[in-house]
């Protein structure tokens, strides 16, 4: 009778209908935990709304209910999940919470910031924060501190290449049979352990210093006169790219050394067997292969060096004359001295764009290159 | 002498013989006063207070390192009497209270808690501390005002907030038990009303005095080839201190090229780099001389319209003068801010003349970094041979000669006591009650005479035998004293605005400094570039209201 018996695990057909019927009650109950939610959510909003703008006097001391309504909606939204959907529904609700979390902690204030962006709101201005459209943005379009320091960023940026080409160097070196091998590759990566507002004090402040700095002293031995580091627009600039890639090029550096040690040795040997010299073999072989890697590097750096500001704080306060000043350092002189909070988040928000772009662009002019290398 | 007074003064490092010779003394010192007054009783009194005075300032004593936790925890016991004369034992059982300041080199704060622990003790009230650096003090303390999230209940703030806080209501008026506990009598005039008020209402109890007073270097100006060269190179007048700036201008640049001791001779010291807008203070100092008229309070804005000040004749002049003297100072002067000038520079021997808080005085005998405590000394800011007039757009030459205008940069710390205890009768007596505490008569005595990170405030202070029992070498304080106390009292001096949003002038102005002192724009363009800046500053934080509170706070 095997062929009159029921497979394993199949319900019979009269419990088929219980079942799709219990899960119409089930995804109708979850529709309305949804929409019950919801409104509560919208109702508390309304509230909060009314409340801080002073159409009702219920005393709300904080923003809080809403964030309590918040959480009780994400967990309406989990649990209407599974009853509406099932298994399905269970599986979402594994990654909902980290998603809601997410629109909590990084799209909503991005998005609150894009407002405050659009208003006048100076932490001592009497009359609060109010709305001004477009002002903010002309503001910026016509401020030459901004433009000054984004152009100073330009001068940054470009010296992550010299800053590649050293550490590509250095890379190479520890990735070389040499004495003290592993000694060395701790010894690089320790400037990049130490703290960015360290190494200002230690060399911008110390080291650097005009009357007893070592560095200084010695430029004197070596016939400078007036080894004042900071004093010129261009050797201001030039010393804060020193320290600033003193701390970055170890990084720049372990990455690129990773890359060499993944190389394959039978390319390299197999060129060696064919005559290739040193240079050869790195020309031809070496570069190449180490382009992704290398494409990678470029990019984080870029983009950590858009975001440069501690040393320059520390060490140089943006001048001589804005010589040194970046768009950070700039952004954090406005909201921390001038308490600017509207200004200073246009700001943040048009260099936000700004970076988005310019490293778009890059990762699309990167990936066209390495085609057409291939 | 009561048992417990010697055990305590043995305890204290004392030796048999200095506590004999100090009761000789100040029995010497009671007895002439008994005489002199014909008061008996008043004679006691003051020599018991004498004494009091003399026993706090040996702890632990000039010269014998720097005091710490245990210190400040005893001279805020000896100081607690008159909290006992107000407060019942255990009265504030259960009241805790925040209070917001500083923790910059490791003072303000730091010695707060020693000074408070005994009142905590006493009083039964337990309190919280929230410490700041000071670059973060000013966001902290406005981001509270502005999103209504004042959480402490008493704050150390600087008179130039007083616009931002006391303006907008958050600050709780002091009862008048309190006035006279710490004897506001005794403040230096300057901080007196409206100095801690806002429309007519006393707020603040001040802990601090602050001025920028001028120091320089007496081995440059008693030297023999320099005064020798100053002659053969035809300069007026005999080689000696500067009282004008335009000497200042003048020597800095006769000092270019010649040598002191075998060691490059440099004159004054400016301070071009920002700092954070506390560098705009040093070109306050160097303006006050040039803009303050005595017919006139007002030298940054125009009383009636804050029209900015900083681009007329005077300010442009101090711009100037900045700009002419820097290629005569230090090889890196452009990125020197006040505070290497004054402690990687002046402390340290290079250069001979800065303007300064009483920092630069305080520390020259005290840091193990200085070298010039012996060769120190100290006079009010250099005056001017002429003084612009705002309102006749003249420069006026004053029958009295030189004018002087001493700046009073930053008007000192303060302990207020926020508005939100006003609710609970019990906590507000406490906040103020500690508050009182620390702005105690004796206790500025020994805050002023050890590293606190505070000045002078009070007449009381300025007794020099009180520091030279002490240790202090007299001719040393006196000249010392003498600065502070002559800026203070002096009828011109420059006194700061109190308006909301004041650092932020400051710090634009920085900004626009920076770019005139690198040779990026002319003095005028710098200063025309500032005032336009400000005017947009005072547009976005509401000039009606803006110049409604300068003019409160200057008492017009």
């Amino acid at each position: 009778m095997s062929h009159t018996a029921m497979p394993a695990g199949r319900q019979p057909l009269s419990a088929r209908p219980e079942r799709a019927e219990l899960q119409l009650i089930s995804a109708r109950r979850g529709r309305r935990l949804f929409a019950a939610a919801t409104i509560f959510l919208f109702a508390v909003l309304l509230l909060q709304v009314l409340d801080a703008t002073g159409v009702t006097a219920i005393g709300l001391v904080s923003w809080r209910p809403l964030l309590f309504a918040y959480i009780i909606w994400a967990a309406a939204l989990c649990t209407a999940q599974i009853l509406i959907r099932g298994e399905d529904g269970q599986r979402a609700a594994f990654v909902l919470p980290a998603v809601l979390f997410t629109v909590a902690m990084v799209v909503f204030p991005t998005v609150f910031g894009l407002y405050i962006a659009f208003t006048d709101w100076n932490l001592s201005a009497a009359a609060g924060r109010r709305f001004n459209g477009l002002d903010n943005l002309r503001t910026l379009f016509a401020d030459v501190y901004f433009w000054n320091a984004l152009l100073n960023m330009v001068y940054y940026v470009a010296a992550v290449l010299v800053q590649y080409a050293i550490a590509f160097g250095l890379a190479l070196l520890l990735n070389a049979e040499i004495r003290a091998r592993k000694f060395f590759r701790v010894a690089f990566l320790l400037p990049l352990m130490l703290s960015p507002v360290a190494v200002s004090w230690m060399i911008g402040k110390s080291l650097m210093e005009y009357r007893f700095g070592p560095a200084a002293t010695l430029a004197r031995h070596l016939g400078w006169d007036n080894p004042a580091f900071f004093s010129t627009p261009w050797l201001a600039r030039t010393s804060i790219m020193a320290m600033d890639a003193w701390v970055s090029i170890p990084f720049m550096m372990i990455l690129l050394l990773a890359g060499l040690q993944a190389l394959p040795a039978e390319v390299k040997e197999a060129a060696k067997v064919d005559g290739a010299s040193g240079w050869q073999s790195f020309k031809e072989i070496t570069f190449p292969l180490m382009l992704p890697v290398s494409m990678t590097v470029v990019i984080l750096r870029i983009i950590f060096q858009l975001k440069l500001a501690d040393i320059v704080i520390n060490v140089t306060a943006g001048g001589p004359g804005g010589a040194t000043d970046t768009v950070s350092s700039f952004i954090f002189r406005e909201y921390r001295d001038r308490s600017n909070v509207g200004y200073g988040t246009m700001l943040a928000e048009f260099y936000l764009v700004v970076i988005i772009i310019f490293v778009a662009l890059i990762l699309k002019g990167a990936s066209r290159w390495m085609q057409r290398s291939n | 002498m009561k048992v417990s007074d010697f055990e305590r003064m043995m305890a204290i490092g004392l030796s048999r013989r200095a506590i004999l010779k100090t009761g000789a003394s100040l029995g010497a010192v009671a007895a002439a006063s008994t005489m002199l007054d014909g008061l008996g009783g008043f004679g006691e009194a003051f020599a018991q207070d004498t004494a009091f005075r003399s026993q706090l300032l040996q702890i632990p004593g000039v010269g014998k390192g720097s005091p710490t936790d245990a210190d400040w925890q005893k001279v805020g016991e000896m100081c607690l009497e008159a909290t006992k004369k107000s407060v019942k034992q255990g009265e504030f059982a259960g009241v805790e209270l925040s209070f917001m300041g500083l923790n910059n080199q490791n003072l303000h704060n730091v010695l707060f808690r020693g000074f408070l622990k005994p009142w905590e003790d006493y009083t039964g009230a337990k309190i919280t501390w929230i410490d700041l650096a000071q670059a973060d003090y000013n966001p902290r303390l406005q981001q509270a005002i502005a999103t209504g999230t004042v959480d402490f209940d008493l704050l150390e703030m600087g008179a130039p907030f007083e616009g931002d806080v006391c303006g907008k209501g958050l600050a709780s008026e002091m009862p008048d038990w309190v006035k006279a506990q710490i004897d506001m009598d005794d403040y230096v005039d300057y901080l007196k009303a409206p100095v801690g008020t806002w429309d007519g209402k006393t707020y603040r109890i001040s802990v601090d005095g602050d001025c920028h007073n001028f120091n320089y270097r007496t081995d440059y100006f008693s030297d023999a080839d320099l005064a020798k060269a100053w002659k053969d190179e035809g300069h007026e007048g005999e080689w000696g201190v500067p009282k004008t700036w335009q000497k200042v201008q003048e020597v800095t640049k006769f000092l270019k090229g010649k040598t002191v001791g075998g060691m490059e001779a440099v004159g004054y010291l400016d301070a071009p780099k920002a700092w954070g807008g506390f560098g705009f203070y040093f070109l306050g100092s160097r303006a006050t001389a040039y803009a303050k008229h005595p017919d006139d309070k007002a030298w940054l804005f125009d009383v009636d319209t804050m029209k900015p000040r900083i681009n007329n004749p005077a300010w442009v002049r101090a711009i100037q003068d900045v700009i002419d003297a820097l290629p005569s100072e230090a090889g890196d002067q452009l990125n020197a801010d006040p505070g290497t000038t004054a402690f990687q520079q002046f402390l340290a021997g290079t250069g001979s003349m800065i303007s300064w808080w009483g920092d630069v005085g305080a520390s020259a005998r005290t840091s193990d970094s200085s070298v010039v405590g012996d060769t120190i000394g100290f006079d009010i800011l250099p005056g001017s041979d002429d003084v612009y007039n705002a309102k006749t757009g003249q420069w006026d030459k004053l029958p009295s000669g030189p004018n002087h205008a001493p700046n009073m940069a930053y008007l000192g710390w303060g302990v207020y006591v926020m508005a939100r205890v006003d609710s609970d009768e019990k906590k507000k007596k406490a906040a103020w009650s500690a508050a009182a505490h620390l702005g105690g008569k004796d206790l500025a005595l020994w805050t002023a005479a050890y590293p606190s990170g505070f000045q002078c405030y009070r007449k009381s202070q300025f007794n020099i035998k009180e520091w030279v029992s002490a240790g202090y070498d007299e001719a040393f304080i006196t000249s010392y004293l003498a600065s502070q106390s002559n800026s203070y009292n002096h009828p011109n001096a420059a006194i700061e605005p109190r308006i909301p949003g004041i650092f932020q002038y400051y710090s634009v102005a920085e900004d626009e400094l920076a770019k005139v002192f690198a040779g990026q724009a002319t003095a005028q363009a710098g200063a025309d570039a500032i005032a336009s800046a400000w005017e947009k500053i005072t547009d976005q934080l509401g000039r009606e209201k803006q110049i409604a509170l300068y003019k409160a706070s200057l008492g017009a």
